[in-house]
């Protein structure tokens, strides 16, 4: 079984609990403009030339033994900081017979596995994967079904019946919001959010506000950027945002 | 503004006239020009000592500088005073001048008249041998300059009282502990701290660099808890102290301070006074502390939290020490256990027995230039040089026959390298280049009237080889094996024509090199060079002896020395090219590990680092974000498993500004500069310029 990889991240801080390992699978069905990983969107290999003369080729197909070789060396490292694989994008369960195959791989070796995803897919992606997943960090990124569907190609009530579903289930969620200005960011928007996911019984809330690291990734991949411009929230509009998450959510602010 | 900003913008101020040690110490030297070396040298210290003129900061707690060493006189007597000085000259860094970590605990124990003592008993039983009794009475007086110093501090103190540019409160602390330390031993944490400070004033005064302060935290500790259980001081007042000390390190020093480690029992020694002197150190924010923790497994999470914490402030320090391998590499030499897990550091690393051998001796081994050797019969054209001929590059059919070649070379050198050392060595007479102040401070110098270099310590002389460019002889080695013996797909005459033109109309060549396994990304195929390199080299090394019988210890590092030594060495096999830095210290090369830190991590821990005696340097970066709050318990983590696996030493640094510039100046030395940001996966190279610029003006901001 091989696996369409675009980066194995070492070290990674901000994708779970402890010292984590991101995996990034190639290709998304969405195409959130604000994306900081366009590198992952389309599912061919693709080479990415930076101006600064840096070539790097991203996507390659791995066989789940080289992928679990190299996540074994940091084995040590997971049992020091209660960390372990975290599963990225890209979206993870376009390719969900590979990622379960990477899961139970990893779970005989008693690895702490979150996948992060876009959840616009067929809820038995999940349950193939649910026995082996032990969080799901799981994107939601308008409450508003016509936004999900024309700015980023995604089926609402797809992605809240998932989210409700791994709940029912009894499985562990987290619900990623990208703080996009201009996008979902406004105080309705921010209210709608809230009912929205109380009803659906979510209890955890991260925030990821944006930012542009990512557009060197656009130039190097050819790509225009429309955020290329946006100016990241202040500190104060993001305290804001979170204070109104907080009246019902146990919210975290990831930087 | 807080006492030590305000002392900080004093210490520029210099007194009228130039700086001239050289003309307090003729001035004692010429009373005697007949007398043995010991008679000289004690008279050029007392003098220089008693005869200079205090200087005292107008915010000085804890006093002592050498600006008492200036003068305003005729220049043509001083240049006489300053040739007759250099006559006598002395030793230097690499052969045991200064780099030292002095007996303290001895000191503050009987105080100055607690070491007379001890020497005027080791008269009384040396009675009936001339030369221990005039060295022993050189010891002396050199000790009564410096109790003349103190008295002079004292009374310069006084002298200043109700000067409006003075507050009469600090300088009455200052004649309080002057005149504690005249009295006897000290009390006070701040009489005992005083006393440290004026003796590496004095040391400063004779000319010596890089002298630690060793482990500050253990021999302050009984002042300080005794003057907290009587309310006699306060947590905010013992900092105040220590960065009222601290501040005054110069710049260009190396003054390592250790904190943390165990005892002999293997309990935890950490304590109160650890924790202060971290955060005075992390307070002051100036590179002369060289800060050292030791950390043991069982360090507290805490500790090494204020650790990580000090050293987001952008400052680099502490440098991070793993006690389990430094403890087990040095009882390899066969010292007392409990002087063992007393040691301390002097210089950047340098594993030192506290107070009980000759300061340290060092120099650097340039492996990779040893190559050269074996693809050119023997002589290295670029740098000039010649090893041993190992004979036709067509005799080399197996990648072990390449070893043995390269081996050899190695060998010939290591004792070229003994060779030179020893030759200069005992040029050095020890007769005639005594110590006679520094042998105060270190056992059993008095006991046995010995000068500190001539049999006086209690353990003999170490010499540290820094070990240069494992990174660039382990990817080398790799490169070879790849390419000519699995891939055949070069010969060993074809990569010494590619070495031989720096590669020029060989970039096929090299990009095979080039992408052959490199150390720092766990793949044994490479790694196992640098274990070899480390193990092969230690094995050489350790069985030269100095010439009073001590070790040669191991050191993976080499401060700034890869990049002077990679100047003059050809292109390597592992291709970089001619007069490229060499690899840093114990790290893989700058740019090749390339999977991430827990990788590089994971590699750099397999040598055995117990054949490191002297130390090892492995140098890390990470962007400032890496030290906030939530994510420092990971970086933590980082460093707990990477000492679990073996690892000597990691210095770490938050990106400064600096670094962060260089990065977008040279990208290809900056490859695993990762951004870390949630399911985000770049690295700072690959960041659009602009991006690049605003988290630039982002960390200039959070460092301040």
């Amino acid at each position: 079984m091989l696996l369409n990889i675009s980066d194995i991240q070492h070290f990674s801080l901000g994708d779970g609990d402890g010292i984590r390992t991101t995996v990034f699978f190639k290709g998304c069905n969405l195409y959130c403009p604000w994306c900081h990983n366009p590198e992952t969107r389309s599912s061919d290999a693709q080479v990415l030339c930076y101006n600064n003369n840096i070539v790097k080729e991203c996507g390659k197909l791995m066989t789940v033994n080289d992928v679990v070789a190299e996540i074994l060396v940091d084995k040590d490292f997971y049992e020091e900081s209660g960390g372990g694989v975290t599963f990225s994008g890209g979206e993870v369960l376009l390719q969900a017979d590979a990622a379960l195959t990477l899961a139970m791989r990893l779970k005989e070796e008693n690895i702490n596995i979150v996948i992060d995803t876009a959840g616009n897919v067929l809820y038995s992606s999940f349950a193939k994967l649910n026995d082996y997943v032990d969080e799901y960090l799981f994107d939601y990124k308008t409450p508003y079904e016509d936004k999900y569907s024309e700015i980023i190609g995604g089926n609402i009530h797809l992605i809240e019946n998932n989210i409700s579903n791994l709940i029912k289930d009894g499985k562990k969620v987290r619900i990623r919001i990208p703080l996009i200005p201009g996008f979902n960011t406004d105080e309705q928007t921010i209210n709608d959010f809230c009912v929205k996911l109380a009803k659906i019984h979510c209890k955890y809330i991260d925030l990821l506000p944006f930012h542009r690291l990512g557009s060197g990734k656009y130039d190097a991949l050819n790509m225009t950027y429309e955020y290329k411009d946006t100016e990241p929230l202040s500190l104060e509009e993001i305290d804001k945002i979170k204070n109104i998450f907080e009246k019902y959510f146990i919210v975290k602010v990831e930087k | 503004m807080k006492l030590f900003n305000q002392l900080k913008a004093e210490l520029n101020n210099n007194p009228e006239g130039i700086y001239a040690p050289y003309y307090y110490r003729y001035i004692g030297i010429k009373k005697n020009l007949t007398g043995s070396m010991s008679t000289i040298r004690s008279n050029g210290i007392y003098s220089l000592f008693a005869n200079s003129t205090p200087f005292i900061y107008k915010n000085d707690l804890i006093t002592g500088n050498t600006k008492s060493l200036y003068i305003s006189e005729n220049s043509m007597m001083l240049q006489h005073y300053a040739n007759m000085c250099t006559s006598m000259s002395g030793r230097d860094f690499p052969h045991n001048a200064d780099h030292f970590s002095p007996d303290y605990q001895r000191l503050l124990r009987g105080g100055i008249s607690g070491l007379k003592q001890e020497i005027q008993e080791s008269l009384n039983r040396h009675f009936d041998d001339y030369k221990k009794i005039d060295f022993l009475k050189a010891m002396d007086r050199t000790l009564d300059g410096f109790a003349c110093m103190i008295s002079n501090y004292g009374k310069k103190a006084l002298s200043l009282k109700d000067d409006p540019e003075y507050s009469n409160e600090r300088l009455d602390f200052i004649i309080k502990n002057t005149n504690e330390l005249l009295a006897g031993p000290p009390v006070s944490f701040a009489a005992a701290l005083q006393l440290i400070w004026f003796s590496h004033t004095a040391f400063m005064m004779e000319g010596r660099g890089a002298m630690a302060l060793g482990r500050l935290d253990q021999y302050l500790y009984p002042f300080y808890k005794k003057d907290i259980e009587n309310n006699i001081i306060t947590d905010e007042q013992v900092l105040e102290l220590l960065e009222n000390t601290f501040i005054k390190i110069p710049s260009g020093d190396v003054v390592n301070i250790c904190i943390g480690g165990m005892d002999m029992n293997e309990n935890c020694r950490i304590n109160e006074l650890s924790y202060l002197i971290l955060k005075a150190v992390g307070n002051c924010n100036v590179p002369g502390p060289n800060l050292s923790a030791r950390i043991a497994p069982n360090t507290p999470d805490q500790f090494l939290d204020e650790c990580l914490k000090t050293i987001g402030t952008g400052l680099g320090y502490p440098a991070l020490m793993n006690d389990t391998v430094n403890i087990a590499a040095l009882k390899k030499y066969g010292y007392a256990d409990e002087d063992v897990y007393n040691y301390s550091m002097v210089g950047c690393i340098e594993n030192f027995i506290t107070g009980m051998q000759p300061p340290w001796s060092d120099g650097r081994f340039d492996a990779p230039r040893f190559f050269d050797y074996v693809f050119n019969n023997g002589v290295s054209e670029f740098n000039k040089s010649s090893g041993v001929n190992t004979g036709n590059l067509d005799n080399i059919k197996t990648m072990d026959d390449f070893m043995r070649s390269f081996e050899v070379q190695l060998e010939n050198g290591a004792k070229e390298y003994y060779f030179g050392f020893m030759n200069y060595n005992d040029m050095l007479n020890p007769e005639r280049f005594t110590e006679p102040f520094l042998s105060c401070f270190c056992q059993d110098c008095i006991g046995r009237g010995l000068d500190i270099n001539n049999g006086g310590s209690k353990y003999p002389s170490v010499h540290g080889v820094a070990l240069m460019g494992v990174g660039t002889v382990t990817d080398s080695l790799a490169a070879i094996e790849k390419v000519v013996f699995i891939d055949k797909a070069a010969t060993l005459s074809q990569i010494k024509d590619a070495l031989n033109s720096n590669f020029e109309g060989y970039e096929d060549l090299r990009e095979k090199l080039l992408a052959a396994p490199k150390y720092g990304n766990n793949d044994d195929f490479a790694d196992k060079y640098a274990v070899w390199f480390l193990d092969y080299l230690d094995s050489i090394f350790s069985q030269f002896k100095t010439r009073d019988g001590g070790g040669f210890y191991s050191a993976m590092a080499a401060n700034i020395s890869n990049i002077h030594a990679g100047n003059v060495i050809n292109a390597t096999p592992d291709g970089r090219l001619r007069g490229e830095p060499l690899s840093d210290a114990a790290s893989p090369t700058y740019g090749r590990d390339t999977k991430g830190c827990t990788v590089t991590l994971t590699s750099v821990a397999k040598p055995d680092y117990t054949k490191a005696a002297c130390g090892s340097v492995v140098n890390q970066k990470f962007m400032p974000s890496v030290f906030d709050d939530a994510k420092r318990t990971k970086l933590l983590a980082l460093i707990k498993t990477y000492f679990k696996k073996g690892g000597q030493e990691i210095q770490i640094n938050a990106t400064s500004p600096d670094i962060l510039r260089d990065a977008m100046e040279h990208p290809e030395n900056y490859q695993n500069l990762v951004v870390r940001v949630s399911g985000f996966s770049a690295y700072y190279v690959t960041l659009a310029r602009s991006v690049q610029l605003d988290i630039l003006a982002r960390t200039q901001q959070e460092l301040g």
